[in-house]
C-alpha cells in the first residue's frame, strides 16, 4: 500500500495514470492493484535485478565526457510502463504517417523543383543556410522515392490531452533498441504488471526495417545485401547499432570494410569484395564521404556518394535529409501537409518563432522568460534553454546570443509536459515529466511500432528527457483492442479452435531387464510410464 | 560396456536435453504469452496449451495461468522440467563411475538448487523465467563438461545420441503442434517463437534471408545441417554417434536406419518446392526416429525398451 498511498498528481500537468484527484484512472486499475501487491520492496528489489540484467549484458550508455571521467551506466529504464489507448493510438499512428510522408516530399522537392519555396511558403534563404542542407545531393532521386526511411518524432502529452509534435527525427534518430530490450526486460522483472493487460508486442521492428531496406535497395539479380554502417565501437549508439545489426542477421561494418570501384559499394570480405546494396548508415552526412562532405573525414567512404548518384546503392536515410529536421523547418510541417497532402495536420505542432522574423524577435526577447529557446542545428537537447527554469544570468548570455545570431535559434511556448508515476530512490512513486518516440520505418509503405521509446525526466520538475541529460525511459504499452491489429488477420482460419495433433507419449527409460520384458511381452501389457516424477 | 549402463547413459542424455528444450520452449511461451496472445496469431500457435500437448498431456484440459509453472516446475507432472532434471540426476547417479567427478557435480548442483528453490521463492510468476534461465545455463554446463572432461568412447557416444534423439523428437513435437495445416501459411513473422523455443534465432538470422515466417522456419528446423539442433544435422550426429559406438555398423540395423534417414532429409530439402507442407514429414520423421530408438533398444540395451509404449 505504502507505494501508492501519497501520490498526489502534479497540478496543474496531466498524470497519464491517476486522475488530479489522486484516484488511479479507470485503465490503469490492474496496474495500479498489482503495483500495490507488489510494493515499494519489491520494485526496488527488480530494480536491483534490472541493473545487474542491463550491466550483465551490456545495456548502457555512457555519462559525462568532456571534463567529467567516462562512466558506463546501465540504461535507465523505469519500472513503471505507460500505457496508451488503442484508440489513442491510431491517432496518433496516422498523425506520424501523414507526417511523414510530407517532411519526405518536402525532401524531394527541395532537391529538385522547390515549388513549396517557389509557392512562397517556406523561404529559400531558410532552407539553403539550414547546416544539414546536401548541395551535393541536388537532383538525385533514391530508389521508390523515399529518403526518410526511419523516423522518430518526438511528441508530447500537452495537459488538455492532445498530443503534439515537438521535434522531427529524420536523420539518424536512435532509441528502438531500448524499446526492444525495455520490453524483454520488463517481462523478466515484473512479468506480474502485465497480467491483466494485452500489450502490443513491439519485437517486429528489425524485421520491418530489414523489409523497408530491401524494398528500396537496387538489386535486380539476387536477394539485396544490407548493412549497417557504424562509426565504431566508440559511438555513444554503438549498443544500438549492433543489436539492429545482430536483430537484422546483417553485417554491421565500418568504413574500412567499404569500398567504391566504378561507383558501385563493395565490402571486403574473405572472400574478395562482395557487393552491398543497401546502406543503413548511422553517422552524420558531414562524415559519410570525404570526397563531398568534410574533407577531413576519417569515417567516410570515398566515392559513395558518387555511388549514390549512380543508384548502384540505397542509403537509409538518404544524404540531405537533415533539412527537414531542422528546428527552423519544423514551424513549417503543417504548411507542408496542407502544400504536398491537400489533407489538415492531425498532429499539431507546439508554438514556435521563429527568429529571424524581426517582429517576433523583438515579441519573444520580451518574454524569454515563458519560453524555450533551442538553437536550430542541434539535437540531443544540446544547448536548449528553458526560460522558467532558467537564472538571470543565462537569460541575459541567451539574450545576447540571439541577437549576435537570431538565424541559430527558435523560441518554443513551453509544453507542460504530462506526467507519468516513476519509482523514485526510496521505492515510492513521483510523478516526473515524460514523451514519446514513436518509430516509423519507410519503405513500400509506411509502418510504426506500437508505442516507442518514452522518455522521462529523473529529476522532479525537469522538463528535459534526454538520456545524455539525466533522462530514463519507460516501457510504452500500447493497448490491444481488437482494431488495428497489425497481424495478418485475413489468410485462414482461427487456429486456436484447431486441436494439435495426437502425439505420440513421452517416454521415460525406465530399465526393464530382460526377463521383465519377455514377460511384458506376452502380455502385451499395458502403456508404462516408469520412472517418471 | 554393460547394455545398463549404456542405456542409463542414452538416457541420461536425453533427459538433460529434454529439460532444456522444455526451459526454452517455456521461456519463449511465457514471453510470448505475457503481450498480445501468441494463441490467436494466425501463422503457428505455440503457446502454453501447444506446449502442454508437445510435452504429451494426454489428458488434455485447457492451459491455464498454472501451466507454464506447472511445465517447468511442478516435480509431480512427469513432463516437467523439475521432473527432467530429477530423472537426470537418477540417471547420473548410477552411472557415476563412468562418468566424471566434474559432471556428476554438476548435474547434482543442478538438481539441489532446483529442489531446495521449486518449494520456495521459484513458484511464484517470476519463477518459470528464472528457473528456466537456471536449467539453460546449467544444462549447457553440463554438457561442456561432459565434451572437455569424457574420453570418446561408447560411453560418450550413448550419451550424445540420447541427447541427440531427444532433441530431434522435441523439435518435431514442436513443429507438429505449432504448424498450421496446409500449404501456404501466412507470412507474418510470428513463427519467431519457434525460433526462441529452441534459441536458434541468432543462428537463423545468419543462415536464412526471409524473415521469421512458419514455412523458411520450419525449413531451417527441420533441415539446416549448418545449425547443431536442427532435425538433419541432428540424425547426421547421431549416425556418427551410432557409427562409433556399434560393433559392426556395417550390418547394424540402428546405424542402416539412421544412414537411411539422414539421406532422405538430405533428399526432401532438395525435392521439396519452397511452400509445400511439412507437417506430413515431421510425423514420417518422428515415427521413423521412433523406430530407430526402438532398433536401439533392440540392438544395444537387449531390448530393455518395452515395446508397448509406442502408439
Amino acid at each position: 500500500m505504502e507505494v501508492i498511498d501519497g501520490y498526489r498528481p502534479n497540478a496543474p500537468f496531466l498524470d497519464e495514470l491517476f486522475e488530479p484527484g489522486g484516484e488511479p484512472r479507470t485503465a490503469a486499475l490492474p496496474l495500479v492493484h498489482e503495483l500495490e501487491r507488489l510494493g515499494a520492496d519489491g520494485l526496488m528489489e527488480a530494480g536491483r535485478r534490472r541493473d545487474a540484467i542491463f550491466m550483465q549484458r551490456g545495456i548502457t550508455f555512457e555519462t559525462g565526457g568532456g571534463s567529467e571521467a567516462r562512466a558506463e551506466r546501465p540504461f535507465p529504464l523505469d519500472l513503471i510502463p505507460r500505457v496508451i489507448s488503442g484508440e489513442e493510438w491510431r491517432t496518433i499512428k496516422r498523425g506520424l504517417a501523414q507526417r511523414i510522408r510530407a517532411l519526405n516530399h518536402f525532401v524531394d522537392d527541395v532537391y529538385h523543383a522547390r515549388e513549396i519555396v517557389h509557392e512562397r511558403l517556406v523561404p529559400w534563404r531558410l532552407v539553403a543556410s539550414c547546416p544539414h542542407f546536401a548541395r551535393a545531393v541536388h537532383g538525385i532521386r533514391p530508389p521508390g522515392g523515399v529518403y526518410t526511411h526511419v523516423a522518430g518524432c518526438d511528441l508530447v502529452r500537452h495537459s488538455d490531452g492532445t498530443w503534439k509534435v515537438i521535434e522531427d527525427n529524420v536523420r539518424i534518430p536512435s532509441g528502438i533498441s531500448y524499446v526492444l530490450e525495455n520490453r524483454a526486460a520488463m517481462a523478466r522483472l515484473v512479468p506480474e504488471l502485465f497480467a491483466a493487460y494485452r500489450v502490443r508486442r513491439v519485437d517486429h521492428y528489425p524485421q520491418l526495417l530489414l523489409g523497408a531496406l530491401r524494398a528500396v535497395a537496387p538489386s535486380a539479380e539476387s536477394e539485396a545485401t544490407v548493412v549497417v554502417w557504424t562509426p565504431g565501437p566508440a559511438n555513444p549508439a554503438y549498443f544500438e547499432h549492433a543489436f539492429l545489426a545482430r536483430q537484422m542477421g546483417v553485417e554491421l561494418v565500418e568504413a574500412s570494410d567499404l569500398v567504391v570501384r566504378d561507383d558501385v559499394l563493395y565490402m571486403r570480405t574473405t572472400r574478395g569484395l562482395e557487393r552491398a546494396h543497401a546502406v543503413y548508415r548511422r553517422l552524420d552526412d558531414d562524415f559519410v564521404d570525404p570526397l563531398e562532405f568534410r574533407s577531413d573525414s576519417l569515417l567516410g567512404v570515398p566515392g559513395l556518394v558518387r555511388a549514390y548518384r549512380a543508384g548502384s546503392v540505397a542509403i537509409a536515410n538518404a544524404f540531405g535529409t537533415g533539412v527537414a529536421d531542422d528546428k527552423a523547418i519544423y514551424c513549417f510541417v503543417p504548411e507542408m501537409i496542407r502544400f504536398y497532402l491537400g489533407e489538415e495536420p492531425i498532429l499539431e505542432n507546439v508554438r514556435t518563432y521563429l527568429l529571424s522574423d524581426p517582429e517576433m524577435l523583438e515579441h519573444v526577447l520580451e518574454r524569454l522568460e515563458h519560453l524555450v529557446v533551442k538553437p536550430t542545428g542541434e539535437s540531443g537537447g544540446k544547448g536548449v534553454m528553458i526560460g522558467p527554469h532558467a537564472e538571470e544570468a543565462e537569460l541575459d548570455r541567451m539574450r545576447a546570443a540571439i541577437l549576435a545570431d537570431p538565424e541559430r535559434w527558435i523560441a518554443q511556448d513551453v509544453v507542460r509536459l504530462s506526467t507519468v508515476p516513476t519509482v523514485a530512490a526510496d521505492g515510492t512513486l513521483a510523478p516526473r515529466h515524460v514523451d514519446l518516440r514513436p518509430f516509423a520505418v519507410f519503405g513500400e509503405r509506411i509502418d510504426i511500432v506500437p508505442g516507442g521509446l518514452t522518455r522521462v525526466a529523473l529529476e522532479e520538475g525537469s522538463l528535459i528527457v534526454n538520456s545524455s541529460r539525466g533522462g530514463g525511459s519507460k516501457d510504452t504499452w500500447v493497448l490491444e483492442d481488437g482494431e488495428d491489429s497489425d497481424r495478418a488477420v485475413a489468410a485462414g482460419f482461427p487456429v486456436a479452435d484447431t486441436q494439435p495433433p495426437a502425439l505420440p507419449d513421452l517416454r521415460y527409460g525406465a530399465w526393464v531387464g530382460q526377463q521383465q520384458q519377455q514377460q511384458q511381452q506376452q502380455h502385451n501389457g499395458p502403456r508404462t510410464r516408469r520412472g517418471g516424477g | 560396456m554393460l547394455a545398463r549402463i549404456a542405456h542409463e547413459l542414452y538416457w541420461l542424455g536425453r533427459n538433460l536435453a529434454r529439460a532444456e528444450f522444455t526451459a526454452r520452449a517455456a521461456e519463449a511461451v511465457f514471453h510470448a504469452e505475457i503481450q498480445g496472445a501468441i494463441e490467436s496469431s494466425p501463422s503457428v500457435s505455440f503457446g502454453s496449451g501447444g506446449l502442454l500437448a508437445m510435452l504429451g498431456d494426454v489428458d488434455g484440459h485447457a492451459p491455464d495461468d498454472h501451466t507454464l509453472a506447472q511445465l517447468t516446475l511442478d516435480p509431480q507432472h512427469p513432463g516437467s522440467m523439475v521432473a527432467s532434471i530429477e530423472r537426470a540426476r537418477e540417471g547420473a547417479r548410477t552411472v557415476r563411475d563412468v562418468i566424471s567427478a566434474d559432471m556428476w557435480e554438476a548435474i547434482n548442483t543442478t538438481t539441489l538448487r532446483m529442489r531446495g528453490s521449486s518449494g520456495g521463492g521459484w513458484n511464484a510468476q517470476t519463477g518459470t523465467h528464472i528457473a528456466s534461465q537456471y536449467v539453460k545455463e546449467r544444462t549447457a554446463l553440463i554438457w561442456g563438461v561432459a565434451n572437455r572432461s569424457m574420453l570418446r568412447d561408447e560411453a560418450k557416444c550413448f550419451l550424445d545420441a540420447g541427447g541427440l534423439i531427444e532433441v530431434s523428437d522435441m523439435v518435431l513435437r514442436m513443429l507438429r503442434v505449432a504448424l498450421p495445416p496446409g500449404d501456404s501459411p501466412a507470412a507474418d513473422g510470428h513463427a519467431l517463437i519457434l525460433l526462441q523455443a529452441v534459441g536458434g534465432f541468432h543462428a537463423y538470422l545468419r543462415a536464412v534471408t526471409s524473415p521469421p515466417n512458419a514455412h523458411p522456419v520450419a525449413r531451417f528446423l527441420l533441415f539446416e545441417r549448418g545449425y547443431p539442433d536442427s532435425v538433419a544435422a541432428c540424425v547426421d550426429s547421431l549416425h556418427e554417434a551410432f557409427t562409433a559406438a556399434d560393433a559392426g555398423p556395417r550390418n547394424s540395423k540402428p546405424v542402416l536406419r539412421v544412414s537411411r534417414l539422414a539421406a532422405d532429409l538430405d533428399f526432401q530439402r532438395r525435392a521439396l518446392p519452397d511452400g509445400a507442407e511439412l507437417t506430413d514429414i515431421c510425423e514420417q520423421v518422428q515415427q521413423e526416429l521412433a523406430r530407430i530408438d526402438q532398433d536401439v533398444a533392440d540392438r544395444y540395451f537387449a531390448g530393455a525398451a518395452s515395446a508397448g509404449e509406442w502408439r
